[in-house]
């Protein structure tokens, strides 16, 4: 496909998605936003885990701060909305930026375990703050309209995406890839490794904060241990890779995919949701672990045998 | 301006108590290749790596043009105009050979270029320069032994630098591919590159040398023309051992 045709496509879908409010059922918008949420989440990894390579645990506490920030601004100071996301996002960037300075010196399994901790810390932190309602939370203003929040969480997807789009061609992008492909390679070459790793890291923070903000405003229910909660991390951890680390649109494809699966299954049979996201990961890891987007590329050429040359790479 | 690029006075380097380099001193003129010998262990590679910036010597002075190397991190190196190859091959395994020399003209000398297209066709000059350009398309990690060593080299060329830190480019490669890779590096010199070459192909070296330096645990114990140097019974010992008598 050449370029204008790519962006058409991608201007169609985008008016598709758009248009879902006036026509599907208050279920299916709901269902809708939380996809839309977690899709964003799982971009917002890919910066930093896909791009880069760092394993981030660190994303649920971007998350937290942004749904925080907005959520003290509008409860405790009676500002509006949008003032509130903005300090959420200030917040959680401030944070990547101060946190990354110290961890991103840690590579591979030192970094996941160093950011892993954090999301208990911040929970012990925020039980204990007055400002942030302690152990009890904060209550938003309640807004009705489901279609706001839809499409407001559209328009951060396709935020994320599009800076992940500029991400995959630009010289920073080439310089997150070649950190993540040999890191001592890059910095021999001129790549501001340091920089590089912290601008990453902050920019994921910054799409994270805003869908906490905006999720926050939505459930306008707010607690220490469902804003920093590790499980989400997680889920946008096995989204991004499912889908393709590394790439534009798989992790985007990875959280429709699961979260509609997940959705089906925990209506129908409840009991084997949870045990769906495990085997995903166990039979992604094992099969593709480079995602579905390097499925797509590969499978053409090679047919069936890419399992088996990953189950060979792999020595499993 | 100073007849030499490269400076370097009295560095040491020590790893838990193994002295790696000891007070060494050289100078590296301006458009010459130096080829660094000595035996295996002797600090050739832990020169590179000073100099490039990944290693921190514990003592002396490094000066490249007027700058004061000491404080500057490897990608400052790097944008001055400092670029080396390593030993054990270090491509980006998962990008195409095209981007992984792309990265090169990315960043590199002068922080390189910041378009991407213009970037790629340097990168694809370069490819042609080392004779890679039919493999462009495909994945670093699809290339055997010595792709990978022309690979580094086109790295390192794309960066455009005035300075070239060759290690061991030609290990493990055949007669012919030593060949095309010695009239490779001698067409780098006639751009004006300085180079500083590591290599234990002996046949090489002598012909590509303006000058030996001979390292030997850590310290220089020669340097000067390539015949001269080969001659020296202290060279001969380090290598061969002493002479029964």
């Amino acid at each position: 496909m050449t370029r204008p045709m790519l962006w058409g496509a991608a201007g169609g879908t985008l008016m598709i998605l758009a248009a879902v409010p006036w026509i599907a059922s208050p279920t299916l918008i709901q269902f809708g936003i939380s996809t839309l949420l977690l899709a964003t989440l799982a971009q917002s990894w890919n910066i930093i885990g896909g791009y880069a390579g760092y394993a981030s645990f660190g994303n649920s506490v971007f998350y937290g701060l942004g749904s925080y920030g907005t959520a003290i601004a509008m409860v405790q100071w009676h500002l509006p909305f949008g003032v509130g996301l903005a300090l959420g996002a200030v917040l959680a960037v401030a944070f990547a930026v101060l946190l990354g300075l110290l961890v991103l010196r840690l590579r591979g399994h030192y970094f996941a375990i160093a950011t892993l901790a954090l999301a208990e810390v911040m929970i012990a932190i925020f039980s204990n703050l007055d400002i942030a309602g302690r152990n009890i939370g904060l209550v938003l203003p309640l807004l009705r309209g489901d279609a706001l929040f839809y499409e407001m969480s559209l328009g951060l997807l396709a935020l994320s995406t599009l800076a992940i789009a500029w991400i995959a061609r630009s010289r920073f992008g080439f310089g997150l890839i070649s950190i993540r492909e040999n890191e001592e390679a890059a910095a021999v070459m001129g790549v501001n490794t340091t920089l590089y790793k912290v601008l990453a890291f902050a920019l994921s923070g910054f799409f994270c904060a805003l869908a906490g903000g905006i999720h926050a405003y939505w459930i306008t229910f707010l607690d220490p241990v469902s804003a920093f909660d590790i499980g989400l991390n997680v889920k946008m951890i096995i989204m991004s890779v499912f889908g393709g680390p590394g790439s534009i649109l798989g992790p985007v494809v990875g959280a429709v995919l699961l979260s509609g699966v997940s959705e089906i299954l925990s209506t129908e049979i409840s009991s084997l949701a949870g045990l769906f996201f495990g085997v995903v990961i166990v039979t992604a890891v094992v099969f593709m672990p480079r995602g579905l987007a390097d499925l797509g590329r590969r499978y053409k050429k090679v047919g069936w045998h890419y399992f088996a040359d990953n189950v060979r790479a792999h020595r499993l | 301006m100073p007849s030499s690029i490269l400076a370097v006075r009295g560095l040491t380097k020590r790893f838990e108590g193994l002295v790696a380099l000891s007070d060494l001193s050289f100078e590296l003129e301006r458009g010459e290749i130096l080829g660094l010998i000595g035996p295996n262990g002797a600090g050739k590679t832990t020169l590179v790596s000073v100099i490039s910036g990944t290693l921190r010597p514990d003592d002396g002075e490094l000066t490249f043009e007027d700058h004061n190397l000491k404080h500057l991190p490897a990608y400052r190196r790097a944008r001055l105009g400092i670029a080396r190859t390593f030993q054990i091959t270090r491509p980006f395994p998962g990008l195409t050979v095209l981007d992984n020399v792309a990265v090169g003209a990315l960043f590199g000398t002068g922080a390189g270029t910041r378009e991407l297209p213009r970037a790629r066709a340097l990168a694809h000059e370069k490819l042609d320069f080392v004779g890679l350009a039919h493999r462009a398309d495909q994945r670093a990690d699809a290339l055997g032994g010595p792709d990978r060593k022309r690979l580094e080299l086109a790295k390192s060329l794309a960066m455009s630098p005035q300075l070239l830190l060759l290690d061991e480019v030609m290990a493990g490669l055949t007669l012919v591919e030593i060949e095309s890779v010695i009239a490779i590096i001698r067409r780098v010199r006639e751009q004006g590159v300085s180079i500083l070459i590591i290599e234990h192909v002996m046949k090489a070296i002598k012909s590509l040398s303006d000058r030996l330096l001979v390292l030997h645990h850590g310290q220089k114990i020669a340097d000067g023309a390539p015949q001269q140097v080969l001659d020296d019974p202290q060279v001969v010992e380090a290598y061969l051992g002493r002479r029964r008598t």
